[in-house]
């Protein structure tokens, strides 16, 4: 909701080199045909922002978000969607050319990237085949910072309160895929993602 | 194959235009059923009442006359299809009075699948409206899940009460009421669609 951004208003809507961050997903989405976007806090003021930028889109309304988590918000909108759903939180920047690898990807995975904010959620992962899998989200150990990005079959995320790791962790192991990110928490976390794109992205 | 029933509102969810506005326009009296119909819409005066106020503006009109304009009415094509395609699980909730349009759901084959407001007709005249329908009624008979569409105030009861309830603004903004109790909101005919067909 934006609350530790110290910006009244919720984190989709917050606007980095001039852009909403939700806007900034939808340019990287352009080519997909069935973007669901999930309101809550400021849902009107969200609404307005996407239609005016695109108006084939379903919203998906949690209305109890102030007492659930992502992860209530996923499962809503999986309902009746397409056999694989990709989960993109609204306070999160994805490095456009691994969006781009994102989008080709035939089957599930979990995305993270190195450790790098203070409390993060981690993911502990294996190596079989010279391909890394994800094990466990943790708190306390891991070997990447869990960024919140995933593709699963949709019928995997229709039940849950919670995170949406949660929802994730009856299905372990999944593909791990490192995605680089930034994700927009704090006012330092802001400052960093206005950098990273100032500097294309490096 | 879902269980659902589909109840779609009918003014400017099926219908492109709105209808009573439209009769008004053609036959001169717009203003003062514009202002009647936004206030409705937004919920400022109950639907009951403003629909009665609205129906006395219109009782001078030959009812023919009415029923033709409301036939000829420019309608929401692939909503309609959907409708057509899927029709025994479809039914049409509207507020609007048999009299009125009778020639509407014969164009689009929903003669039988309409709950509506009901009027009787003296010679070609509206004598008395003598039952306003009630959407929320109307979603408390429902045995079977059902979905709901549409835009305004007196859809919300409806909408609220279904399992999917889907506020449709692709003709009008969609009411607050609305946006408080849907489960999805949708801005493009094309979206709401795609999405209905894969609740069927």
């Amino acid at each position: 909701m934006g609350n530790r951004l110290g910006l009244g208003t919720t984190k989709a809507l917050v606007e980095v080199e001039g852009k909403p961050l939700i806007i900034r997903h939808l340019e990287q989405l352009e080519n997909e045909d069935d973007i669901r976007v999930v309101v809550g806090y400021q849902a009107e003021k969200v609404i307005e922002v996407v239609k005016q930028y695109r108006k084939d889109v379903l919203f998906v309304f949690n209305h109890n978000y102030r007492e659930t988590g992502t992860g209530a918000s996923v499962a809503l909108a999986a309902r009746y969607a397409n056999e694989y759903i990709l989960s993109l939180d609204g306070d999160l920047l994805v490095h456009p050319e691994d969006m781009k690898m994102i989008l080709a990807c035939q089957e599930e995975f979990v995305g993270g990237n190195p450790v790098e904010t203070d409390d993060p959620w981690m993911l502990q992962t294996y190596e079989r085949d010279g391909q890394e899998y994800v094990s466990a989200f943790s708190k306390c150990m891991g070997n990447y910072e869990w960024n919140g990005l995933t593709q699963m079959k949709s019928s995997k995320m229709l039940k849950g309160n919670g995170h949406v790791f949660q929802l994730i962790e009856p299905f372990l192991p999944v593909r791990f895929m490192n995605i680089r990110t930034k994700e927009i928490d704090t006012v330092n976390d802001y400052e960093r993602a206005i950098e990273w794109v100032r500097n294309g992205y490096k | 194959m879902s269980r659902y029933i589909f109840l779609f509102d009918l003014d400017s969810t099926i219908t492109k235009q709105e209808i009573l506005p439209t009769i008004a326009h053609k036959v001169g009296i717009y203003n003062e059923m514009y202002r009647l119909t936004e206030n409705t819409m937004r919920g400022e005066i109950p639907f009951k009442q403003s629909f009665l106020q609205r129906v006395e503006l219109l009782k001078n009109v030959p009812v023919n006359e009415v029923n033709n304009i409301v036939r000829d009415i420019e309608l929401n094509e692939k909503i309609v299809n959907f409708i057509r395609t899927n029709k025994d699980r479809c039914y049409i909730v509207t507020g609007n009075l048999d009299i009125w349009i009778s020639g509407l759901m014969h164009r689009i084959g929903m003669e039988s699948n309409v709950f509506c407001s009901k009027a009787l007709v003296k010679g070609d005249y509206l004598e008395d409206v003598f039952s306003v329908i009630d959407k929320n009624a109307i979603a408390r008979q429902m045995i079977l899940p059902f979905v709901a569409v549409g835009d305004g105030n007196n859809d919300a009861e409806m909408i609220d009460a279904a399992e999917i309830g889907i506020g449709f603004g692709g003709v009008r903004d969609v009411a607050p009421s609305v946006l408080a109790c849907s489960t999805h909101v949708v801005y493009s005919e094309e979206k709401l669609v795609d999405y209905l067909e894969r609740l069927v």
